[in-house]
Parts: structure tokens; C-alpha cells; sequence
């Protein structure tokens, strides 16, 4: 610790970062930033070339972020990433907020999702809203959002990182309500956006409360005096849980989740890339950023361990029951981000930021995939009116289930390889109960999955019969199967062998100030160990999961699985309803809010400004006398300079002789 | 003609800055009221002239580092002292700066809706702008309270001349409101001029702001005169309790009232704050100053909350301006760098902002001849330009970062956090409620399906005209531009800020 400390201490006292940046590395902000603007001025005279500028750009931006991320997940940019300062943001007195970039390991972890996912839904993109009349729009867009993003994992300031926060926040609004010409899209956007002001509310204390220890924003400083064990105690406590009702919002955790799966009014492929594999880890890499602050205070590790559990027990159980394709998805991320909290609470950074890798690849796959089901059966979102597909619609079909596979956690596919990680390492930091709800959570997210690709894929067809099912263009199953490749391989590439791989080099710099604070050691894998017996059970949790959804959904079983819910009615109607936490947000927030705001301007009428028409009423009465001169309106406002050059004119006759 | 100083090129550069509109208001009288566009042009020309003037005054503020980087100085009425004093530094050149923008902008806006009376229309927002910059630029108490009565004639005849329906008692409350304030603040005016002379044995100085700045020192004379000052300041920000005359006197406005009123007019409580009432009283206004934060903290959650239950859409932006003022007022009484740097960016932001909304709300009336948001619906199906236009502007008043109302939002609520966390965590929730008045009154009016009324319009609802653009353009430019580089604008009054925070702290120490 005290090594590394020194190094950075060094480093951050003498001004100077570890390392530059190439000069063009400011290159992965101007591109999509450019792109947006060309896009928005003139995209709309491009028709349906529309999509050429910000692909383009967006590719590039793709090839320049590999040139720094995989260096910086290999550890050639040194231990602690490399930076450059661009401009001064905003001033006041000595105190400045900067604009520089940061490139270390884990921004690389990050990098490397955002741009691949990012270049494959633009173009999917191409093929998906080929007949949408705001095609350009759609492209500017994303620009912006791929701008916002970037900037997000990339600033080395903490206002920065607020103000791409809320930037990737517009985006997803605009996104979001793209159709803005339908009722429920707004309604889906705007509430995106209030909610995530509720966390953000919280994040904005939580740097105010940065500034008032620190002095700064700068991230290295401020990680620095942390580790330096500068700030501890309540207000280590209270600013971590601050900072992170931000990243509950932003990844929409339990009680911020509600706007996420009716974000899914947009566009499926925003849906895959900002609503799945992107934005929604902002929180996740947020705290893991921050970890050294979040590792001062155990309070606080244990609220972000107890959210991000319980939100994943919590989302999936509702995924049992959801009908609608894209839901099932949507609180399958939930679920899966919750998993990401539940690790940073325990203190297995690693594994977090490796199944967010993991995560973003095969939900990105498989949000895309639903997409191409939702456009072979033309929109219908209904899983009640498929089925059937798999022969239909085969490269869809079969990239889906190699998504369903990587997420069920089952070996050799990725998501078997974060998963397994996370619950190990809960169970061996000494939280029990997050490894015990891990594994139920691990064996409910391979149903839930199954069930999805059963009703979806199996069985007989429930699809209209006017429908003609076919297959997507090449730009949509392209993606698809290029997102396949690390659903299949990441897990493996990053994650092997066990506790040694190229993650774990990479990113242990980064966590290991949180870690001294923990006093977590590294420790080496043990196949015939806890750590193999711990594997085991996961990997059977995940099988019996994935047993009983396949026999299950194989076929049409209409009647056995009515017969099921129909025991445990009670529980089927709370998964159904999302346990009624919806109705209970109108009925708080919406209605009495509404109330409220009434009895407020309620109160401004009669009151306050009705204490001002009485004093107006009193004086007109009694200034009856004064009518004589009075005699209208203007003459009123006549009467005041009146009066006061009268006052002038005494105080001359007074004063002045 | 003693005591000139500063000037560019031989000129007195601020009496320019300020009688040119009024000379330009002398020069349209003559102008025969037959020939509206010729005065139309003749008014954009004359206050388009101004803005350049004012513009060129900039480069002279930021080389000069005293105070006031051009001063004019010429004794008027010898026997009390009272003397033409005009100064300018960071503070006031960008205020200064603001109005004459704000005030071309708003003539423009006007050639299309002002029909009736056009010559009386244009006179009067002439004399409207001169009042407004000597206001700004005076450092003369009795020059001061001058302009400050001056601004008032020319806005009563916009709003009850050319105002709505129910103009007459808007009129009435917003002049008798602000002439209560007004009327105690010219005792309070007198009284320290009195006690000066009582003090020093002459007049020498007894209204002038620099000589009086820290002289002040009888307990009794601070409080009472610190509470008539921040009386009529209070009511022109508007402060809860006093802000019910600005949604009647907005909704009875016409556009360009409502702009100049919301960008300029609201800004004289601020400037008052920073340039009057605290310098010249700073111990009373540190006693006085829990309880200012307090009724801040309250308008800015209070005017959110209001807004969001209202109707009428000019309403709904008049209790969000209330809002947003708070944190004027709040930033200014934190008494700390950041609070004050904050608070001048809010009131710059506030005027670059809230005027494009009024201004869009007006553009949507002029088609519509209505505001009520229950009408409205689905509209960006139909002129989707003045949609994305107005989505902006929304996203800006939102405090959106990289535009600029988020650095005055965020240094305000850092200068109050710095003082008392608990404040800044009350005045923080605005973040929420913003988005929900804003965003709700959004989706309300543009998205969705096309409503039955603005279906009914037909080909009336047309998209915005290249007039407007022009209007909107230079405000969204700025809005950009702060956004991204506030610190052009706080490097521009830091000097102004270092003397404020001077005179508030130690003002008493000479």
C-alpha cells in the first residue's frame, strides 16, 4: 500500500500523470461528438445515407478505442492508465473543474464494450429503422449518446463524469421518446429521466461533499487522500451512499428500477445498447471507480451488497412472468446488475467489471436478437403470439441461444465465467447470504431465459396467420453474430485460468488501494479447493434452472404451466403486476405529488397573493380620502413620484437653506 | 464638466451606451406614425447599435484591474452632492451586456405582434432600455433610484397598453408592488445620505456608492436601511413572499414584455443585492442573511412545486423564473466565492434562458392564440424545427450541463453546501422537480398524438420563421458557449466578485 501510494502521491503532487495519452486520443470524443452535429444539421437531407457519417464515425471511434483499451487491459500504458488535460470547464476562484481523459484498465474494460456494442447496433441500426422517417434523427442520436458515454468513462474529474451522467441521460430521453408521435414513449422517456434526477439528486451532494473535504473533483487526488485514509467514518459513509443513489438511478436499481423496463418503449436497438449493455453499467463503473471510497466505509459496501442483491432476487422474479419479449430482457438486466452491485459490495471489483464485460456482450446479443423476432413477426412483442420461430428465423434462433446459454452461466460460454466469480468470491469475503441468494438468482435467471426461448422459439407457431415470418437483412444478423463470438469467448479469454487471468492483471492496480482498505489478499484458485466446490454449485444451480425451463418449455405445455400458476396464484399476480411497486410510485408520487402541488398553488392564490390583494383592498378603502386626486390608474403610479419628490423637496427646505 | 475618466477614444463610452436608446426614442417621436416598418427598423437599428457599443465597452473590463474600468463622474446637484456617476466593471459590463442583446432581440421579436400603437410601442421600450442600463451603470445612489423609477413607466405602458385580457390589474399590482419598495428604499436613500453629511459635516459624497461603500457603521441606520433596500430588491427578483405580481404581470404581457421583464427586470434585485444593498449595509445584511437563504431555499422549491400544477404556460415559466431566482439570492447571502460566482451566472443564465422559452411561447401563441397546455398536444408532429428549438431551451432551464444554466446552478448549490449542507440538500431536490414541471409540460404539449385543437388550426400552425431563428440563434449561441466555457464569464467579474465579498466580510474595517 504503501508503495503504490507513494507512486501515486508522487505522481499527483508533482503535477504531472503517470503517463500521456497519444494526441489523438481526445479523437474518441470529437468523432461521434462531430458526427452528431453533421448528422443533426443536415442529416435530414441525406435520406437514407444517413446512417454513412455517424457509422463512420463510430467505427473509427471503434479502432482507436482497441488501440487504448486492449494496451490498457495488458498494462502497457503503466499500472495507472495514462491521461490528458484538455481545458479548464468551469472556474470559481482557485477552485477548477477540468476537462482531461483517463485510459487505464478499467476504462479499457469499459472502452471495450461501449465502442463494439456501440458499432454494432449503428449498424443494425441500418437494417432495423431502414423504414423509419426519422432514420437521421435516429443516427444523431446515437451519436450523442456514443459522445456522452465516452465522455462518462473516460473523464478523469467527477463533474465531468456528472455532466456526461446526465448527458447519456438526455440521450436516453431522446431515445427513448423517439416515437414521439405515440402517447406511451413520452411518458416512458420522461419518467427515464425524473427518475434518474432522484439518484442524481443524491450525486450531486455526494461531490459537493467532495469538494468540501477534498478541495477537488479530481479523481486520482481524490482516491489518493482516500486511500490515505483522509476521509472515514459518517462522512465517508454518508458521501459513498450519496454518491451512490446516483448509480442506483443510472443502472436503475431497486427503488430507482422503474423507469428501466419502460424505457423498452424505444427502439430495440437503444434498448441493446444504452438500456442493456451500456449506459445502465454507468452506475457499476461508477463505484467501482470510486472504490476506494466505497471500501472506507463498510456501511456503505453493505447497502451497495444488500441493493444489488437484492434488486436481482427482486427483477427476477418478475422476469418469470412477463409476456412481453423485451421485458423478460429488460428485468433480466436488472437482475443482472444487480449481480454487478451485489459483487462491488462484497468487494469483488473484479468480477463485477468482468461480468459487466460479459453482460454487455451477450444482453447487447440478445436484445439484439429479440429485435430481429420482433421484426420477422412485424412488431408484435407478445410472447403469447410466437412461438415457433426457431426453423423461421434460424441465425436469429441460434445466435439467441448461445445469449441464453452465456447468460444461464452454463461453462465454457462467458457468462458462466463472471457469474461463477462473483458468487465464489462473495462466499470466501464471508457474505453467505449473497452467495445463497446469488445461486438462487443464477438457477431463476437459466429458467426465465429458457422460458423466454421456449415460448419464442419452440413449440407450435401462435403467430397471426397474415404474418409473413422471415429472417432479417444482413446488417441485423451480421451483429448478431459478431456478438456471439465473445458471448461465447470472453468469458474464457479475460477470465482464464482462474484468479490469473488477463483481467485480474489488469485491473488489480486499480483495486488495490479498496482492497488494502478491505484487507482483502489476492489468493491463487484452487480446482480441488473451496473454489472448485463453489464452481460446482453453481454450475448445477445453473443446470437445474435450465433443466426445468427446457422440459417446461420445450413444447406447448399450456396446460401444465397453468396448472402451476394457478397454485401459487398469489405469487404468479405480484410477479405479474412487478409486485404493484408501479402502482405504488403513482399513488406517492403521481397522485399525492399532484395533490400536494395543488394545495401549493392553492396556497399561493389565497394566501400569499391574497394577503397582497387584501393590503391592496384595505388601502383603497381607506384612502378614500385621496380620491379626489386619485381618480384612475395611472394616476396611482403618479401619486408615488409625487410623493417622493415631495419627501425630496422637504428635505431641501429642511436641509438645504 | 469635472472628473471625466475613461474613455474610448475620447468618448464618454457609457452615457453613450446608455442615452442612445433614449435618443433613439426622441428621433422615432418624429418619425410620422404612418410609417411602421420605418420605425421598426429605425428601433432594431438603434438598439442593434447599442449592443455593439456595449460590446466594444467588453475588451476595456477585462484589461483594466481596478474596479470600474471606465467611470464618468459630473457634480449635478452640488448643494446634496449628488453627482452623474456611471462605472462599469465585470458584473455590470455583462449585465450591461445582456440588456442591450436582449433588448435588440425583443424589438425584432415584436415587429410581427405589435400592430396598434407601434410608435408609442417602440418609444417606450427605448426608454425602457436606457432605464435599465442606468440602472446598471449608475454609482450614484440618487442617479440610481432615478433609473430605478425610470424602468418603471415604460413597463407599465408595455404590459397595460399592449398586454391581455386582463392587463389593468396586473399593471396595477406589479407598479404599486414595486413602488412600495421603491419608495422605502428612496428614504433608506436619504437616510444614509443624511447620516453621512450628520457624520463628515458635508454632502461631499453623501449618494456616492465608493464613497459610502464601508462608512456606514451606526448599527440602527444598517438594519433599518439594509431592510428597505433588501425590501425592494426582493420584491424585483421576485423573493417568496413577494412574487405574486410576476405570473399575472407575465401572463398579461406581451412577448417581449415578458422577455425583457423575465432577462433584464428581475435581474435589478440581484444587481441591487450585490452593488447596494449589501456592500453599503454588510453587517445587517449578515444578520439579515439566515433568513434571506431561508425564503431562497422556499422560492426555489415552492416556485418548482407551483409550477408544476399550472395551466397556462406562460404561468408555468413566470413560477419556474421564481424558482430559478432563488438560487440567485441564495448564491449571493452564501457570502462565499463559489455561492456569489454562481449567483451572477444564474442571473446571466436565467436571462439568456428564460427569455428563448418566453420567447418560443410567444412564437407558439402568435399561431395558436392560446397557452393552455391542456389544448395542446402532439405539436412537434406539425413544426418539428420550433419543437427540437424549444426542447433546448427546456433541456437548458433544466440546468443540463454543457449548457449553461448547470455551472450557476452547481456553484450555487456548492456555496450554500459550504455554509450549510443541510440547505443545499433542501435547495437540490429543484434538480428533480425542474424535470418533472418541465418535462411533464413537454410531453403535454409536443408529443403524442395531434390534439383536436391544434388539428383544428390547421395549416395556421406553421413552423417557426426565419425573423424568429434570428431571435432565438444568438440566445441558443450563448447557451452553448457558457456552457462550455463558463469560465470566460466568471474570469470576466472576478474582480467585481473579490470587491463583493471584500465589502461584505470586512466592509466595516476602514
Amino acid at each position: 500500500m504503501n508503495v503504490f501510494n507513494a507512486l501515486i502521491r508522487a505522481a499527483s503532487e508533482s503535477g504531472e500523470p503517470a503517463a500521456q495519452l497519444p494526441e489523438y486520443a481526445p479523437l474518441l470524443l470529437v468523432l461521434p461528438l462531430a458526427g452528431f452535429l453533421f448528422t443533426a444539421a443536415i442529416g435530414r437531407r441525406l435520406g437514407k445515407l444517413a446512417h454513412l457519417v455517424p457509422l463512420g464515425a463510430i467505427v473509427a471511434t471503434w479502432g482507436i478505442a482497441m488501440s487504448l483499451a486492449i494496451p490498457a487491459l495488458l498494462g502497457d500504458l503503466g499500472e495507472y492508465g495514462a491521461s490528458s488535460e484538455l481545458f479548464t470547464w468551469i472556474a470559481s476562484g482557485s477552485l477548477t473543474f477540468n476537462m482531461g481523459i483517463h485510459v487505464d484498465a478499467l476504462t479499457g474494460a469499459l472502452l471495450l464494450v461501449v465502442t463494439t456494442v456501440g458499432a454494432l447496433v449503428h449498424l443494425y441500426s441500418v437494417g432495423y429503422m431502414s423504414h423509419d422517417p426519422g432514420y437521421w434523427r435516429f443516427f444523431a442520436y446515437l451519436n450523442l449518446f456514443m459522445f456522452s458515454m465516452l465522455l462518462l468513462v473516460l473523464a478523469n474529474n467527477l463533474l465531468v463524469v456528472f455532466a456526461a451522467w446526465e448527458l447519456v441521460g438526455l440521450s436516453s430521453y431522446l431515445l427513448i421518446g423517439f416515437w414521439y408521435t405515440k402517447r406511451e414513449p413520452g411518458l416512458a422517456a420522461k419518467k427515464a429521466f425524473i427518475t434518474n434526477r432522484v439518484g442524481d439528486v443524491g450525486f450531486a451532494l455526494g461531490l459537493m461533499g467532495l469538494v468540501a473535504v477534498f478541495g477537488t473533483l479530481d479523481i486520482s487526488t481524490i482516491l489518493t487522500g482516500v486511500a490515505a485514509g483522509e476521509l472515514t467514518g459518517t462522512a465517508a459513509t454518508v458521501i459513498a451512499l450519496l454518491i451512490f443513489c446516483g448509480a442506483v438511478g443510472k443502472s436503475a436499481q431497486f427503488p430507482l428500477h422503474v423507469w428501466l423496463p419502460d424505457a423498452m418503449e424505444g427502439p430495440t436497438p437503444v434498448s441493446a445498447l444504452i438500456h442493456a449493455a451500456t449506459m445502465v453499467n454507468a452506475g457499476v463503473y461508477l463505484v467501482a471507480r470510486m472504490s476506494p471510497l466505497f471500501a472506507a466505509s463498510h456501511e456503505a459496501m453493505l447497502v451497495v451488497a444488500a441493493i444489488g442483491i437484492f434488486t436481482a432476487i427482486f427483477a427476477a422474479s418478475i422476469a418469470f412472468t412477463q409476456t412481453d419479449i423485451k421485458r423478460v430482457l429488460a428485468f433480466s438486466t436488472l437482475s443482472q446488475l444487480g449481480y454487478m452491485f451485489a459483487a462491488l459490495g462484497v468487494g469483488a471489483w473484479v468480477p463485477a467489471i468482468f461480468h459487466l464485460i460479459t453482460h454487455g456482450f451477450f444482453k447487447g446479443l440478445l436484445f439484439l436478437g429479440s429485435g430481429s423476432v420482433i421484426h420477422a413477426v412485424e412488431g408484435e412483442q407478445e410472447m403469447p403470439k410466437m412461438g415457433g420461430l426457431a426453423k423461421k428465423i434460424p441465425i436469429t434462433y441460434a445466435t439467441m441461444l448461445i445469449g441464453t446459454v452465456a447468460i444461464a452461466g452454463l461453462p465454457p460460454l462467458a457468462g458462466f465465467w463472471s457469474k461463477d466469480e462473483i458468487l465464489g468470491e462473495a462466499f470466501k469475503f464471508g457474505y453467505a447470504w449473497v452467495w445463497l441468494v446469488g445461486m438462487v438468482v443464477a438457477g431463476a435467471t437459466a429458467f426465465y431465459m429458457f422460458r423466454l426461448m421456449g415460448l419464442t422459439f419452440w413449440g407450435k407457431s401462435r403467430v397471426s396467420e397474415s404474418v409473413h415470418v422471415h429472417e432479417s437483412p444482413w446488417t441485423m444478423t451480421l451483429p448478431l453474430i459478431l456478438l456471439a463470438i465473445p458471448s461465447i469467448g470472453i468469458g474464457v479469454l479475460l477470465g482464464f485460468p482462474f484468479a490469473d487471468g488477463i483481467l485480474v492483471h489488469g485491473l488489480e492496480p486499480i483495486f488495490h488501494p479498496a482492497n488494502v482498505l478491505l484487507g482483502h489478499e489476492h489468493e491463487a484458485w484452487t480446482l480441488f479447493g473451496i473454489d472448485g466446490l463453489l464452481m460446482l454449485a453453481s454450475v448445477t444451480v445453473a443446470s437445474i434452472g435450465t433443466v426445468i425451463g427446457v422440459r417446461l418449455f420445450r413444447s406447448d405445455n399450456g396446460e401444465r404451466i397453468r396448472a402451476i400458476t394457478a397454485r401459487f396464484q398469489p405469487l404468479y399476480v405480484g410477479s405479474k403486476n412487478r409486485w404493484f411497486f408501479d402502482d405504488l410510485n403513482d399513488l406517492i408520487f403521481v397522485r399525492l405529488g399532484t395533490r400536494l402541488a395543488n394545495a401549493a398553488w392553492w396556497f399561493d392564490r389565497r394566501v400569499v397573493d391574497g394577503a397582497v390583494n387584501g393590503v391592496g383592498t384595505l388601502t383603497s378603502t381607506g384612502g378614500r380620502g385621496l380620491r379626489q386626486i386619485q381618480t384612475g390608474r395611472v394616476q396611482n403610479y403618479a401619486f408615488g413620484i409625487a410623493l417622493g419628490l415631495a419627501a425630496m423637496a422637504v428635505a431641501y427646505l429642511v436641509i438645504g437653506s | 464638466m469635472s472628473g471625466l475618466t475613461q474613455f474610448i477614444g475620447g468618448l464618454p463610452i457609457l452615457s453613450m451606451i446608455t442615452l442612445l436608446p433614449f435618443a433613439g426614442a426622441l428621433l422615432i417621436a418624429l418619425l410620422p406614425s404612418s410609417r411602421p416598418s420605418l420605425i421598426r427598423v429605425a428601433a432594431l437599428a438603434v438598439s442593434f447599435t447599442t449592443f455593439v457599443l456595449s460590446l466594444l465597452m467588453l475588451p476595456g473590463i477585462r484589461e483594466f484591474s481596478s474596479e470600474f474600468a471606465f467611470s464618468e463622474q459630473i457634480s449635478w446637484i452640488p448643494s446634496f452632492g449628488i453627482t452623474y456617476h456611471l462605472g462599469v466593471d465585470g458584473l455590470s459590463g455583462a449585465l450591461v451586456v445582456l440588456t442591450t442583446l436582449l433588448s435588440w432581440i425583443c424589438i425584432l421579436a415584436s415587429f410581427g405582434p405589435i400592430q396598434n400603437r407601434v410608435k408609442e410601442y417602440f418609444i417606450s421600450f427605448l426608454i425602457l432600455e436606457t432605464g435599465m442600463l442606468g440602472v446598471f451603470l449608475s454609482l450614484d445612489l440618487f442617479l440610481f433610484y432615478i433609473f430605478w423609477e425610470i424602468v418603471l413607466v415604460p413597463m407599465y405602458l408595455i404590459i397595460g397598453i399592449w398586454g391581455g385580457a386582463d392587463r389593468i390589474y396586473a399593471t396595477i399590482k406589479f407598479v404599486l408592488y414595486t413602488l412600495v419598495g421603491s419608495l422605502l428604499m428612496l428614504v433608506a436613500i436619504l437616510a444614509t445620505a443624511f447620516s453621512h453629511q450628520a457624520a463628515t459635516g458635508s454632502w461631499t459624497g453623501a449618494f456616492d456608492l465608493i464613497a459610502l461603500r464601508g462608512t456606514i457603521t451606526d448599527p440602527t441606520l444598517q438594519a433599518l436601511a439594509f431592510g428597505a433596500f433588501a425590501l425592494a430588491f426582493a420584491i424585483k427578483v421576485p423573493m417568496f413572499p413577494f412574487h405574486t405580481w410576476l405570473p399575472d404581470a407575465h401572463v398579461q404581457a406581451p412577448t417581449a414584455g415578458s422577455v425583457i421583464l423575465a432577462g433584464v427586470l428581475l435581474k435589478l434585485g440581484g444587481y441591487g443585492f450585490l452593488r447596494f444593498a449589501i456592500p453599503l449595509f454588510p453587517q445587517a445584511a449578515q444578520d439579515f442573511a439566515p433568513l434571506i437563504i431561508a425564503l431562497s431555499v422556499i422560492a426555489i422549491i415552492y416556485g418548482a412545486i407551483v409550477a408544476i400544477v399550472q395551466t397556462d404556460l406562460k404561468k408555468l415559466i413566470a413560477y419556474s423564473s421564481v424558482s430559478h431566482m432563488g438560487f440567485v439570492t441564495l448564491g449571493i447571502f452564501s457570502f462565499n466565492q463559489q455561492g456569489v460566482d454562481g449567483a451572477i451566472l444564474q442571473m446571466l443564465n436565467h436571462g439568456l434562458i428564460t427569455s428563448g422559452l418566453f420567447l418560443l411561447v410567444g412564437i407558439g401563441y402568435e399561431r395558436t392564440h392560446d397557452r393552455e397546455i391542456a389544448k395542446m398536444g402532439g405539436w412537434a408532429s406539425r413544426t418539428p424545427v420550433y419543437a427540437a428549438l424549444f426542447g433546448f431551451f427546456l433541456f437548458a432551464s433544466v440546468g443540463l450541463p454543457g449548457l449553461s444554466g448547470f455551472a450557476g446552478e452547481f456553484l450555487v448549490l456548492l456555496g450554500a453546501f459550504l455554509v450549510n449542507p443541510m440547505v443545499a440538500g433542501a435547495a437540490t431536490l429543484v434538480m428533480i422537480l425542474a424535470a418533472v414541471y418541465l418535462l411533464w409540460m413537454y410531453q403535454r404539449i409536443f408529443t403524442g398524438p395531434l390534439s383536436p385543437f391544434l388539428k383544428g388550426l390547421g395549416s395556421h400552425l406553421t413552423d417557426v420563421t426565419p425573423i424568429e431563428i434570428a431571435t432565438l440563434a444568438p440566445l441558443a449561441a450563448m447557451i452553448v458557449a457558457f456552457g462550455i466555457l463558463p469560465s470566460l464569464l466568471t474570469n470576466a467579474f472576478a474582480a467585481s466578485v473579490a470587491q463583493f465579498l471584500m465589502y461584505a466580510s470586512g466592509g466595516l474595517i476602514q
